[in-house]
């Protein structure tokens, strides 16, 4: 750990000085089977302080925040809350030492009245005789409302609310608890910031800056920005683990950057010795691809034998980019061309019929059939090849061996091609999705961060899949928030901000660039 | 990691042979039981018996699968099976066997059209356009027929349909047992049959795999339709008339069997060959209780809990999030 020396606000509370952190976690550890998902974590959260939380997908946020609020219990260590260990069970025993979660995916229930969010699964304190004082409770709401200046009726139907609004009534939610528990609250805002606009952010920062007296707050956000803004002290984690806590005056936006991101990148890992030329042919061109709010006018010639990789930060339209051209999702100007043929919009059997295969970046919904055998989904798209007969009946003997054939090239690990796919860890049902493009002998692959959720060794081996691929002269374009890895592996780097094109970053072999030299492009 | 997948793969395994036994263990339960009650119960004329009274059920079960394979629901096939019923025993004696069997197949591939496309392009849940169908299809087959039965001379279709042709099993039987055959033939072996699988597995991934999406969904609900069309023709003959009351318990009795047999409500799991084991145990249990005298009040309750019972020993839970 680093040193955790006191910062940065001269209002602490003056007359107890050794007081102790509002949370402290030493040596949090938690394993999932396949990953280590937290080792060894330890931080502190000094009382009415900021702290946030930064750190890539699969760094560990998620599960730390789950063993916070009482979701996820530890394999190993210790929580205190004001100087006390506690052990949670169950949710509920971290709301009754005050710990109250902020979620992403809101947690109100949208048909019911304001206060009623307030106080669920809290109404023991309004009930009489097994009846609820419903004036007791909303004159409760509106006073913890109008306490926070937070202007929402708490008779109001929390479905119209806008998000935003719905934001400040969970806030007001978790303040609410310290009336019901006597215990100061510590609030967990999990990417608070991600729906709302500049506006309502601005009057979230507001908001969280009055109550700030009153609470002690962790914040977990993308945007490095707000972390900027609001917070007295930051916490990087990566891979699971702790990198870093310092006070945010001591470190700049493009260090903090490269403090997620900055494992030592090792040439091995993305083969970047097998790096080849691309070929002077282009395999697919991209011109002026614009949608509102999303992309303006961006253009690209993919080259055969090329890893084209594209980067930006969440919201850069880095995403809406790879599913255009893969016909997942129709652009509002621009085309897509292949060998002189212009793919229809939003057509992906067009995009199929030329050649352009797909992965996508939320594999278990878009990617994998879970119910469906291994087989079954890996021909979904290649019924043609394993079909016989006059009548064009599919072979199930075809079918299987197709997919096994397919599996021992790209090794999956499964009891066999019978096997259903949500029986199969991350890293196997991905190279399925691979398999069932590379079966097809698809010329082009757009892959929409196709590392994500994965561990380091499913990561490597679809790294080494992807040199295969583009040595093999098949074009790749790789979308990945994952920087170490677009610049391990790509022969050139596009570099997205707000849909518009920022940089083209060269990375050949010999020369790849440093990290901070994308991204400055990307911020 | 690979042991950890090898047992989950081994309870999947585990579930597909669990739904697949169950009905099977069902079965030879309620045989022996009923045997034991009623010793005439086992015999070859009463398993005739149950076979004709449960044809036309396993074909309204066969078009509930396809529409459940694709994770949504038709509720019109049983007021479908009446309309085409009537339709059948009006037209008969004009265009004759023939005629009136594309009449009837026909205008069940037409209704499922029009479920399909409700579904698919106003984007309307299939729960509530069948059910909306339901009504429409039962008010209409009551306004053609005023609430009677339509009567008809012709003999050929009767004939056919009750008749005993190859190994003295009536043709009924044989029929629904042909479609049984196809339609799991076209599940496992077609290209059709692993899109429905793929749209029930997984609306997104068929799309992205290049599958027409919305063509297929709506296949489905035409090829249901027909298949009800079809089975309305069997019951007229069947019965000697067309009849305004004839389908009205298909529905719950075909969505019990398709569930009791292994066919997920969410879709992608499943398939006909699951579905005629679920006909089997229904049909059984009916004919069983009516041949150990059970009365009818007391047949609904104790099918209420067989169904019930077998459902949540055969759905597979870990499709759904929540239970609602």
């Amino acid at each position: 750990m680093t040193s955790l020396t006191v910062v940065g606000r001269p209002d602490l509370p003056g007359g107890r000085p050794a007081a102790a952190p509002a949370l402290e976690l030493r040596d949090i550890s938690k394993t999932y089977p396949g990953t280590n998902a937290l080792t060894g974590v330890s931080f502190v959260l000094r009382r009415h302080q900021m702290l946030g939380l930064v750190g890539e997908n699969g760094a560990g946020k998620s599960t730390l925040l789950s063993i916070i609020n009482g979701t996820v219990r530890p394999d190993t260590g210790t929580i205190s809350i004001n100087g006390e260990a506690v052990r949670f069970g169950h949710p509920t025993e971290a709301a009754r030492n005050g710990v109250a979660t902020v979620f992403q995916e809101q947690g109100l229930i949208p048909t019911i009245p304001v206060f009623e969010n307030i106080f669920l699964g809290r109404e023991t304190k309004f009930t009489v005789a097994g009846g609820l004082r419903r004036k007791a409770m909303i004159a409760e709401a509106r006073a913890v409302l109008e306490e926070l200046e937070v202007d929402v009726s708490p008779t109001a139907l929390t479905g119209a609310l806008s998000f935003g609004q719905r934001q400040l009534v969970e806030i007001a939610k978790a303040f609410a608890l310290s009336r019901v528990y006597p215990v100061e609250p510590i609030i967990l805002l999990d990417e608070p910031t991600s729906a709302l606009s500049d506006h309502e952010t601005a009057k979230l920062f507001d908001g969280i800056n009055r109550w700030r007296s009153r609470a002690s707050f962790v914040l977990v956000s993308h945007r490095l920005s707000d972390v900027f803004a609001i917070c007295d002290e930051v916490v990087a984690l990566k891979d699971g683990h702790v990198v870093d806590q310092r006070p945010i005056k001591s470190i700049d936006e493009v260090a903090l950057h490269e403090l997620i991101v900055g494992r030592q990148r090792n040439a091995e890992y993305y083969r970047e010795a097998v790096q080849r030329e691309p070929s002077a042919t282009v395999a697919l061109r991209a011109t002026g691809i614009s949608k509102p709010g999303h992309l303006r006018g961006v253009s690209l010639d993919l080259r055969e034998g090329e890893i084209l990789g594209v980067a930006g930060v969440l919201g850069s339209g880095k995403s809406t980019l790879a599913r255009i051209i893969a016909g997942a999702e129709a652009q509002g100007e621009g085309d897509v061309i292949v060998e002189g043929a212009t793919l229809l919009r939003g057509s992906r059997r067009d995009a199929i019929r030329h050649g352009i295969g797909f992965v996508p970046a939320e594999r278990s919904v878009a990617g994998i059939i879970g119910t469906d055998t291994v087989d079954w989904n890996l021909t979904l798209p290649n019924l043609k090849q394993i079909a016989l007969g006059f009548l064009g009946l599919i072979s199930p003997r075809r079918s299987r061996a197709l997919t096994v054939e397919w599996m021992q090239r790209l090794k999956v690990r499964a009891p066999g091609p019978s096997a259903a796919c949500r029986t199969l860890s991350g890293g196997n049902q991905q190279k399925i999705v691979f398999a069932k493009w590379l079966a097809r002998g698809v010329r082009i692959l757009v892959l929409d961060d196709p590392g994500r959720g994965l561990d380091v060794g499913a990561k490597e081996d679809i790294y080494s899949l992807m040199r295969e691929i583009a040595d093999k002269g098949a074009a790749v374009l790789l979308v990945s928030d994952n920087l170490p890895e677009l610049i391990g592996l790509s022969n050139r780097i596009m570099v997205l901000r707000d849909g518009v094109v920022s940089a083209i970053v060269e990375t050949p072999k010999d020369a790849k660039p440093r990290e901070v030299d994308v991204v400055s492009a990307m911020l | 990691m690979a042991e950890v997948s090898a047992t989950v793969a081994k309870k999947q395994g585990d579930f597909n042979l669990r739904t697949i036994v169950l009905p099977i263990i069902a079965i030879v339960v309620l045989v022996a039981y009923f045997s034991y009650v009623n010793p005439l119960f086992f015999s070859a004329s009463n398993a005739l018996n149950i076979g004709r009274q449960s044809s036309v059920l396993l074909m309204v079960a066969l078009a509930g699968t396809v529409v459940i394979l694709i994770g949504s629901i038709d509720l019109s096939v049983g007021a479908l099976v009446t309309l085409t019923g009537i339709l059948a025993a009006l037209t008969v004696d004009q265009f004759g066997l023939a005629g009136a069997t594309l009449v009837g197949i026909g205008v069940g591939a037409l209704v499922g059209l029009v479920n399909g496309s409700l579904v698919t392009m106003l984007k309307v849940p299939s729960f509530l356009v069948t059910l909306g169908m339901l009504s429409i299809l039962s008010g209409v087959a009551n306004q053609i027929s005023q609430g009677q039965s339509i009567l008809f001379a012709d003999s050929l279709l009767p004939d056919l349909v009750n008749g005993s042709f190859v190994l003295g099993i009536p043709n009924v039987i044989w029929f629904a047992l042909i479609a049984t055959a196809v339609l799991t033939v076209v599940a496992f072996r077609t290209k059709l049959g692993r899109y429905l699988y793929a749209l029930g597995g997984g609306e997104i991934v068929a799309s992205h795999a290049g599958v027409p999406v919305t063509f297929y969904k709506i296949l489905a609900f035409v090829l249901a339709g027909a298949i009800c069309g079809l089975a309305g023709v069997m019951l007229t003959g069947q019965v000697g008339a067309g009849t305004p009351t004839a389908g009205s318990s298909l529905l719950l009795n075909s969505i019990a069997a398709v569930v009791m047999g292994g066919t997920a409500l969410s879709g992608g799991i499943g398939g006909p060959h699951r579905t005629f084991l679920g006909v089997l145990v229904i049909a059984i249990l009916t004919n069983g209780m009516d041949v150990t005298e059970v009365n009818s009040f007391t047949q609904d309750i104790v099918k209420g809990f067989v169904i019930i019972l077998a459902v949540s020993l055969t759905i597979d839970r870990s499709k759904y999030l929540f239970i609602k």
